[in-house]
């Protein structure tokens, strides 16, 4: 049954990230990741036997937690890419603040 | 040679004015800047009152960012000297000849005005004076070099150096954290004595519940600089 909820839910969001890219809310760039993430979970919940074998392996006794721990190790990485793209943001932001204060004293001088 | 004082002023409207006249009235070959980082008050128009050049950043950037846009400044309009003071009145700008003259005849790149190689009569807390020690001695092992006063805002470089300051500047606390990385790349610097007055008005802008995070954020600052790799 998780794992119909999990293929459902997972659908739904990659339908939802589609929505948000088609409206221009999201950049395409940035619905790559969301993307693959919804298939990764899509086809761990259909091979569902896998998922089974593959816990047992690692040692996971509870075969749907690995579908979490999947998610979880995702979110983590997709949190550090977000601090990358804000950093760069932020320096950005910083260059810009500095380049428009030294256009506009050359400006008020020219008058 | 080409010389610039920057001053990074935030929220100084008190004391702007006269710290401008100040330098002017003792260097008169040299340009001024004021760098007014988004101020609340107005410091922008008693800046602008004086003889100074002014650049108004349209937010606050802190420290760091301001001291930038200083640097930037100096390096667009070719200026072969540029020293950093502050806002508030605390660095007498009368050693400003002397650190012009080091860097004129190539005796470092760099010249920081220090307030603990000869007794000044700098008042200095235990708290301020420990952390400064780590600072210190955090230095001394990753260089090999010793300066007396890493935290120092009043400094002096050369062209090269501005262009380097240009390009990478870290955003706040930035001394302790470019001192480290200049020694790092063997670039000479200098330490001369000055007397430092106590400031006049307006705060510190490391409190003493700042000063933890100050000390964990410079101390990273300066061991990331160790391992960090090398650009051009």
């Amino acid at each position: 049954m998780i794992y119909i909820i999990s293929i459902i839910a997972a659908v739904l969001f990659m339908l939802f990230i589609i929505f948000l890219v088609r409206n221009k809310k999201l950049n395409e760039k940035y619905s790559i990741l969301w993307l693959i993430f919804g298939i990764m979970i899509i086809l761990l919940a259909i091979n569902y036997k896998l998922l089974d074998v593959v816990a047992v392996k690692i040692g996971i006794y509870y075969a749907p937690a690995l579908l979490f721990l999947t998610g979880f190790i995702f979110l983590i990485i997709y949190t550090v890419h977000l601090s990358i793209v804000a950093t760069k943001q932020n320096k950005d932001i910083i260059r810009l603040n500095q380049e428009i204060a030294i256009i506009n004293e050359k400006l008020e001088n020219k008058d | 040679m080409k010389t610039l004082i920057i001053i990074p002023a935030y929220n100084e409207e008190k004391c702007i004015k006269k710290v401008v006249d100040n330098v002017m009235e003792v260097n008169n070959n040299v340009d001024v800047l004021v760098v007014n980082d988004g101020s609340k008050d107005d410091t922008l128009i008693e800046a602008k009152k004086t003889k100074a050049k002014v650049l108004n950043l349209p937010f606050n950037l802190g420290i760091g960012g301001a001291v930038q846009a200083g640097y930037l400044y100096a390096y667009k309009n070719n200026y072969d000297v540029a020293i950093q003071l502050d806002g508030d009145g605390q660095h007498n700008p009368k050693y400003i000849e002397e650190m012009v003259n080091i860097i004129k005849e190539n005796k470092a790149e760099m010249v920081i005005g220090s307030r603990f190689i000869e007794e000044t009569g700098y008042n200095q807390t235990f708290a301020r004076m420990f952390g400064i020690r780590i600072i210190r001695v955090i230095m001394k092992i990753f260089t090999g070099k010793k300066i007396f006063d890493p935290t120092s805002g009043y400094r002096a470089v050369n062209k090269r150096i501005i262009k380097k300051f240009s390009e990478n500047y870290p955003y706040d606390y930035p001394e302790p954290d470019t001192n480290m990385r200049l020694l790092k790349e063997k670039v000479q610097i200098m330490e001369i004595p000055v007397e430092m007055h106590n400031r006049e008005t307006g705060k510190s802008s490391i409190t003493p519940l700042k000063s933890i995070y100050y000390m964990i954020k410079v101390t990273l600052a300066m061991l990331i600089c160790v391992i960090e790799k090398r650009k051009g």
